[in-house]
């Protein structure tokens, strides 16, 4: 369970800071600025690799304060994976949220096609292609247009930003309502679909793994005895199932199949993570 | 100065960028770099003290979705230069230090509209000017007029006139 701890924590802990900067910059206090896209920690700057590369590719030059605020969130993404998306994107906060009550409601046709009760119609086999197409898609735009155009979809970055405006302008702008069109997308039509086959964030994180990147690692043997519950595929909102394998780039590290898999077992856990 | 990328092959869609004419924050490209090198993120917006930068929303065009703007009348510029250094993409020169060097856009005098060149004593926006006496200067029957060269494109002078609308505004460069 400490993992679940851990990751409810850190959501909350980026849902407080979306809100606390704002709140805060607007009083004076200025040791934190930015917002998803680009934050500034006194003095150390992070900004979100893909608007980085949108911004070298639109100019054709290379920024080095750009270059080094790159650096945080793919040295993350090489050491744990995509945990900005399991453990800290506010998009994904909200669609996990409304998953899990959209589960909670009993399907009734046509709702009733999509799997593990869910409401959703449609159920497809989880890919990263289509991720990858509209990412290198919109990564092509970047220059062709001349302008970030990746960012126009990036929903933690329209959050993060949209709470900002709306803070210091007391209205918001209308794309917030991709946030919306998402939720109704998850809810009716088809499971997490945002994450697993459209936002290009997510899709140019899991680009930055390595052998030794931090992993779901399933294990078969004397030590470690699964009962083939498949508690653990159901556990997935994404639709993985750790005990395939080959889950890679589409999970994000969320720990949830980890989770339910000791909640089962006391000892010889064959889910966890390893480096 | 970054290339211009590929948008110049655009000439309509360069052309209705440049249509908009958003006045910017101090220290911004020009308006085709400023598009192609902002992120969006929307720092400069949190550190301005006087809450004088906007942000532009979807209505306002996808080009410029999120990218920040000023609107002088409502909330000028007063030039604290606490914006620049804060850009992560260098979209806002970070180097400029001083306001001086700053060039947003250049006032314009709306002379029949202007109580100075219409016969009324006023000096409003001669007297607020930041770079006083200097970029607005008046003539020998005390009429105000800009020096181009001077002029930062702050919109001070445009949020200060008492006329309505205001009969000097801010055009972005």
């Amino acid at each position: 369970m400490r993992i679940k701890v851990f990751r409810r924590i850190a959501q909350i802990l980026t849902v407080l800071l979306i809100i606390a900067i704002p709140v805060l910059n607007k009083k004076g206090i200025t040791l934190v600025t930015g917002t998803l896209y680009s934050l500034a920690i006194d003095g150390i700057w992070i900004t979100d690799p893909l608007s980085g590369l949108q911004v070298m590719l639109s100019t054709l030059s290379a920024d080095s304060a750009l270059l080094l605020s790159m650096l945080i969130p793919i040295i993350l993404a090489f050491v744990f994976g995509r945990v900005f998306c399991g453990w800290m994107c506010p998009q994904n906060t909200i669609s996990e949220f409304f998953d899990y009550i959209s589960r909670k409601i009993p399907p009734l046709p046509p709702f009733s096609k999509g799997g593990m009760g869910g409401l959703q119609i449609f159920n497809i086999t989880p890919s990263a292609k289509p991720r990858y197409a509209i990412m290198i898609l919109l990564l092509a735009l970047a220059p062709l247009l001349g302008f970030p155009v990746a960012n126009l979809i990036s929903a933690p970055g329209i959050i993060s930003v949209q709470v900002s405006k709306y803070f210091y302008e007391g209205v918001v702008g209308l794309e917030i309502g991709l946030i919306g069109l998402i939720v109704i997308f998850e809810i009716f039509l088809l499971r997490r679909v945002w994450c697993n086959y459209v936002c290009p964030v997510g899709g140019f994180l899991g680009l930055f793994r390595l052998g030794k990147t931090m992993k779901v690692i399933y294990t078969e043997d004397a030590e470690h005895v699964c009962g083939g519950c498949l508690e653990c595929a159901k556990a997935c909102q994404l639709g993985l199932n750790p005990m395939e394998g080959k889950i890679y780039p589409l999970c994000h590290n969320c720990g949830e199949c980890i989770v339910i898999c000791e909640k089962i077992k006391d000892k010889g856990k064959p889910l966890r993570f390893s480096f | 100065m970054p290339l211009i990328g590929y948008s110049e092959c655009f000439p309509y869609f360069q052309e209705t960028i440049l249509s908009r004419k958003l006045l910017r924050p101090p220290g911004a490209l020009s308006e085709i770099d400023f598009i192609a090198k902002c992120i969006r993120c929307g720092k400069c917006t949190q550190v301005c003290p006087y809450r004088s930068i906007r942000i532009a929303s979807l209505m306002d065009g996808l080009t410029i979705m999120g990218t920040p703007f000023i609107k002088a009348r409502e909330i000028p510029c007063y030039l604290c230069m606490k914006c620049p250094p804060v850009c992560p993409s260098g979209a806002l020169d970070r180097n400029l230090k001083h306001k001086k060097d700053v060039r947003m856009g250049a006032a314009l005098i709306n002379r029949k509209e202007c109580l100075a060149w219409q016969g009324t004593i006023c000096r409003s926006c001669y007297q607020s000017c930041p770079i006083f006496d200097e970029a607005i200067r008046l003539d020998s029957e005390l009429r105000p007029f800009i020096d181009k060269k001077k002029c930062v494109g702050c919109g001070i002078c445009e949020n200060v006139c008492p006329v309505e609308p205001a009969a000097i505004i801010v055009k972005a460069k």
